[in-house]
């Protein structure tokens, strides 16, 4: 009799126990995913039309490229070189998944192909796949916190099944002030850190804080030394942005 | 005397002799035609292989091998340059810079490789230039000419003359991109290189990808190119740890060992055939041996040691080997000779050399004199080996025994 | 009369016992090594021919009109032609009876990646159930199933693509290629099996994926790249290759030895091979023959003067003669074919090993572990071959015997 008691006392333990477990994951989770929303939305607004400059470091050497981007929401966008001079003019546009670009110097629009999505986008440690998928974190990831400091969240993302990101996970710490990324990390399957991205300088533009600066850096042993360095130089947020940039004949016609 | 006897008995047993040096001489000629054969061919693949484009001596950044990025390049060629040109036995070093690039025509957009090449080293170093199909090859002082590859050039829909773009990473990581006139086509027969390959006048590949003093392979012609393994690592002594310097036999691993395994099964054919060879020259000394087993016999009784018969018949057959084997080495040596200076011609089996990745339809024979010597000294001591049984069988005989033999 | 010609024979061949005994051998051993020898290479021919035909061309292959010099989805068997253009074709196929089995395969070319490594690859949407049934493809599974899993997330791959990208049993890798409609879609998929099939293109570009899957990740609703066909009897390849082309005007029907064409250049060149080893073999043994033969009548022509003297016809000597090179030639192939058919059934079962050379082997397109093939036509080659070289090998002695004057003969010493 005692016996069974001990039973039923572990067994309910074991339930309740358990059920507080899955109450407080289900409860993370859905804090997880605000969080993420209220990222995603202050990182693209409803629309934006940034100036940029980019500096690629390598183990070798160092270059700057100046640009103009703009956007509207996760899914148009439209980027063109300003400098340097020899890259003046390159425009590139993005539309859901497919991405274009147009070269002066050979009066060309190309569209680029599948095989050539995760090569470097200009050069830089971001790859073309992160310039066009860079909506998915919501949609194409499992989110949940798993601890938070005074001023950080900080979140575990897995892949979704059907999801088409080659990460095994990313971490990302969220600052509470802004709910804007401060470090994300990009794991392999194997936990493995790949790379990683961090944003500083949250900068007041109009009535939005945006981070004026992201740093990417390869953390693989074939990528040592190099960095690549964004820093916004003005960024005008949610203003009406000229649908006329997100069609393929803009590539051409604003390349001037 | 031992001698004149086995002499006089050699001549007197014309039809054992004969056919005994007819078997000798021709499956002596036969192997060391065989031989010089199959090394023949193989050596030629290989050189193809080597000489198509690839190069004797390859020289890349240490890990570019492992793990072919712009991070692990020739840095400064130049000074890389005078270092390899200063050991002895170089004969020329040049320059490549391969780059992963986007071909453009029209709609159309393909990848594949564009290289910057030394346009006068590369006649010497590869068969780029021999291998010119339509247009002109490229000269130092050409811009944006390019040389391309004819599958390339099929699946863009190029002819020379042609127009074309390509958008790729310079060797900064910069941006690069070009328009390009089709200078010339080449066809190497090599399917994967004509259909990926093409290429640009080193100086002005500089300019546009930011390659100048950069390199992403160094190839080296040796003087001699049969020292290639140890010149190869006195390049690697002299450059040191930062760059890696791999011969043709590094470099093309996998076609050395499967020539290996083609000479093995080349072996193995000719083992059946001279285990039949072996046969018949056993039953033809047989034959004679039986033939002069009253001969035998009388010697024995009168005084002649077994011994000394053993001698006087293995003498006789080393003769008879003797001058088969060198009748039939310097028959398979002259065809050997022959097909080396005028190479056999297959003009239906391309396809096939293809698939092995090699472009090629003339076959020479390898005319190697110590090759040709071994194989005389094989054939020799296997006809040798091959009389022993039959006199040993007819030494046992009492003298008697012998004398009253039929 | 042939009893004595026969026993007459058998004394002869007992009293030269070491000699008959060596033609034996020789016969034996040369025939044996042959036979060997025909067996592997011709396991060797026709597994690489095999490996082809199995892993991707069937014996014959439909592509779309086109689709081998430019391949694209726009390029489709039963594609957008007519409506029930797939539907008709499933019928003939299915119903014609030179065809064994058939299946439909979509092909892309895209980008297979992972978190460290990207690559190009051949993109195949099959029926693996099919595929086995036509090609036997579940025996070149070399590590985990031969299943694409629940709901058909899983990808199979080539052994050297798996090294290349470093990837092994449940990872993930991600396709990416265009679409129908030229749009880049992108799939996430977990590797469930890993194939050798040692033909070099699939091994080292292939991503084997549900068909269904495939249709919906490109956009294909109907029609296929390509149909590989496996037939009853593949003598009738041309005939069923010409009906075929026939019924299918639109389409390109390709036989394996049009799309691999250097293996049917292996096949001729071993056929080449073999004839030329063979000639020498059989020419070097009637050498031997011949010259016991020889010797046997010259060392008898006093007593065959004799016979022929005392009206012995000369048909009669020819018979003992002939009786007695054909019994060391036949005695000598029936060791030869027993030995070199046992060895044979031995590699057939068991197979020849030669992982030592594997990576040569891979180069070639082949398997390390050879399989012996054994056709009858090499015993029935083999045995004309010893029988016409025993006939030529009495012609010349027997000339010299009916030649002689058997006076001469007997007189001599």
């Amino acid at each position: 009799m005692r016996y069974c008691l001990r039973i039923f006392c572990t067994l309910s333990l074991f339930f309740t126990g358990g059920f507080i477990l899955i109450f407080s994951q289900v409860l993370h989770a859905e804090d997880a995913n605000d969080i993420i929303e209220k990222v995603v939305n202050n990182l693209n607004g409803k629309t934006a039309v940034m100036e940029i400059s980019m500096v690629v470091k390598t183990s070798r050497a160092e270059r700057t490229m100046k640009m103009k981007s703009y956007s509207i929401g996760q899914k148009k966008s439209f980027i063109k070189i300003l400098y340097p001079k020899k890259d003046e003019g390159i425009t590139f546009l993005k539309l859901d998944n497919s991405m274009w670009q147009y070269v002066p110097r050979i009066e060309k629009t190309i569209k680029i192909p599948a095989s050539m999505m995760l090569q470097s986008w200009m050069g830089s440690d971001f790859s073309n796949d992160d310039l066009v998928k860079e909506s998915s974190l919501s949609e194409d990831y499992d989110h949940a916190l798993i601890s938070e400091t005074d001023n950080e969240y900080n979140l575990e993302l897995h892949p979704k099944a059907d999801a088409a990101v080659v990460w095994g996970k990313i971490l990302m710490s969220v600052s509470k002030q802004y709910y804007l990324p401060v470090r994300v990390s990009y794991f392999d399957e194997d936990g493995v850190l790949i790379r990683e991205l961090l944003y500083t300088d949250v900068k007041a533009y109009g009535k939005r804080f945006y981070p004026s600066c992201w740093v990417m850096t390869p953390k693989t042993a074939d990528k040592k030394g190099h960095e690549t360095r964004i820093t916004v130089s003005s960024a005008i947020f949610d203003t009406v942005v000229d649908d006329g940039y997100f069609t393929k004949r803009a590539l051409k016609r604003f390349s001037r | 005397m031992f001698i004149q006897l086995a002499i006089r008995n050699v001549l007197a047993y014309r039809k054992r002799s004969v056919i005994t040096l007819l078997l000798g001489t021709v499956s002596t000629a036969l192997l060391v035609f065989s031989s010089a054969w199959m090394d023949g061919s193989h050596q030629q693949m290989i050189k193809n292989a080597v000489e198509i484009y690839s190069g004797y001596i390859q020289i890349t950044g240490e890990k570019f091998r492992k793990s072919p990025s712009f991070e692990h390049l020739l840095f400064d060629v130049e000074k890389l340059q005078k270092d390899v040109e200063a050991v002895a036995g170089v004969e020329i070093f040049s320059p490549r810079f391969e780059a992963f690039v986007l071909y453009s025509v029209g709609e159309k957009a393909v990848g594949g490789m564009l290289t910057g090449i030394d346009p006068e080293k590369e006649r010497r170093i590869s068969r780029l230039y021999s291998s010119l199909k339509e247009g002109s090859y490229l000269s130092n002082t050409d811009t944006n000419q390019l040389y391309i590859g004819n599958e390339l050039a099929r699946r863009l829909k190029l002819q020379v003359g042609d127009e074309l773009a390509f958008v790729g990473s310079g060797a900064d990581y910069s941006f690069a991109a070009d328009k390009l006139i089709v200078k010339g086509i080449f066809q190497t027969g090599l399917f994967e290189f004509d259909a990926t390959g093409a290429f640009l006048a080193k100086p002005y590949f500089d300019m546009i990808m930011a390659a100048g003093n950069l390199a992403t392979h160094g190839i080296v012609l040796p003087h001699d190119t049969q020292q290639v393994d140890i010149l190869a690592k006195k390049i690697g002594r002299k450059i040191g740890e930062e760059f890696q310097a791999a011969s043709w036999m590094e470099t093309m691993a996998a076609l050395v060992k499967s020539m290996k395994l083609d000479s093995v099964f080349g072996y193995i054919t000719l083992g059946i055939i001279f285990t039949v060879i072996f046969f018949v020259v056993m039953i033809y000394t047989l034959l004679a041996v039986f033939a002069r087993i009253r001969e035998i016999g009388i010697m024995r009784a009168v005084g002649t040691t077994p011994r000394q018969i053993f001698g006087i018949l293995l003498l006789e057959s080393s003769i008879l080997g003797f001058i088969s084997v060198v009748a039939g080495g310097l028959i398979g040596a002259v065809f050997a000779y022959y097909f080396n200076v005028h190479p056999m011609v297959f003009s239906g089996m391309e396809e096939q050399f293809k698939q092995y990745g090699l472009a090629v339809s003339a076959m020479p024979t390898a005319f190697e004199p110590v090759t040709i010597l071994r194989d005389m000294l094989v054939m020799f001591v296997l006809l040798l080996l091959s009389t022993l049984y039959p006199i040993i069988k007819a030494n046992r005989y009492q003298p008697i025994e012998a004398m009253h033999h039929v | 009369m042939y009893s004595l010609a026969l026993r007459m024979a058998w004394a002869s061949l007992v009293r030269r016992r070491a000699r008959s005994f060596l033609v034996v051998l020789m016969i034996c051993v040369s025939l044996w090594g042959l036979l060997v020898m025909q067996g592997i290479y011709d396991g060797m021919t026709e597994q690489m021919i095999a490996n082809a035909i199995r892993s991707d061309s069937g014996q014959l292959s439909l592509f779309g009109r086109g689709y081998r010099l430019d391949p694209s989805l726009d390029t489709l068997v039963g594609g957008k032609q007519t409506d029930n253009a797939g539907e008709r074709l499933r019928n003939l196929l299915d119903n014609d009876p030179g065809v064994r089995s058939w299946v439909k395969r979509l092909r892309q070319n895209g980008l297979v990646a992972t978190a460290h490594y990207s690559r190009n690859t051949e993109i195949y949407g099959v029926d693996l159930d099919r595929e086995d049934k036509n090609g036997q493809l579940q025996r070149y599974l070399l590590q985990g199933e031969y299943d694409f899993g629940d709901q058909s997330k899983g990808a199979i791959i080539g052994f050297k693509l798996a090294e290349k990208l470093q990837v092994k049993i449940g990872k993930k890798i991600i396709l990416s290629a265009q679409d129908l409609n030229s749009e880049v879609t992108a799939i996430a998929l977990r590797i469930t099996g890993v194939l050798k099939t040692n033909n070099l293109g699939i091994d080292e570009n292939a991503v084997f994926i549900d068909l269904e899957r495939a249709r919906t990740f490109l956009g294909v609703e109907q029609g296929v790249s390509q149909i590989s066909i496996m037939m009853h009897d593949d003598q009738q390849l041309t005939s069923l290759q010409q009906e075929l082309q026939y019924a299918l005007p639109h389409l390109d029907v390709l036989r394996w030895d049009e799309l691999y064409p250097a293996l049917m250049q292996s096949r001729v060149m071993m056929k080449g091979f073999s004839l030329v080893i063979s000639i020498m073999i059989f020419g070097v043994a009637g050498l031997g023959i011949f010259g016991v033969m020889l010797v046997s009548v010259l060392e008898r022509m006093r007593e065959f003067g004799i016979m022929l003297a005392i009206g012995t016809s000369f048909r009669q000597v020819r018979i003992i003669i002939l009786a007695e090179a054909l019994f060391m030639g036949l005695t000598g192939l029936l060791a030869g074919a027993v030995c070199g058919g046992l060895s044979l059934v031995y590699f057939k079962i068991y197979g020849l090993d030669l992982t030592m050379f594997s990576e040569a082997f891979e180069e070639f397109g082949m398997d390390a572990i050879t399989y012996a093939i054994i056709r009858p036509d090499y015993f029935v080659t083999a045995f004309a071959a010893v029988v016409l070289a025993t006939f030529v090998s009495v012609y010349f002695p027997l000339r010299l015997l009916r030649r002689a004057n058997p006076i001469e003969v007997i007189n001599a010493v």
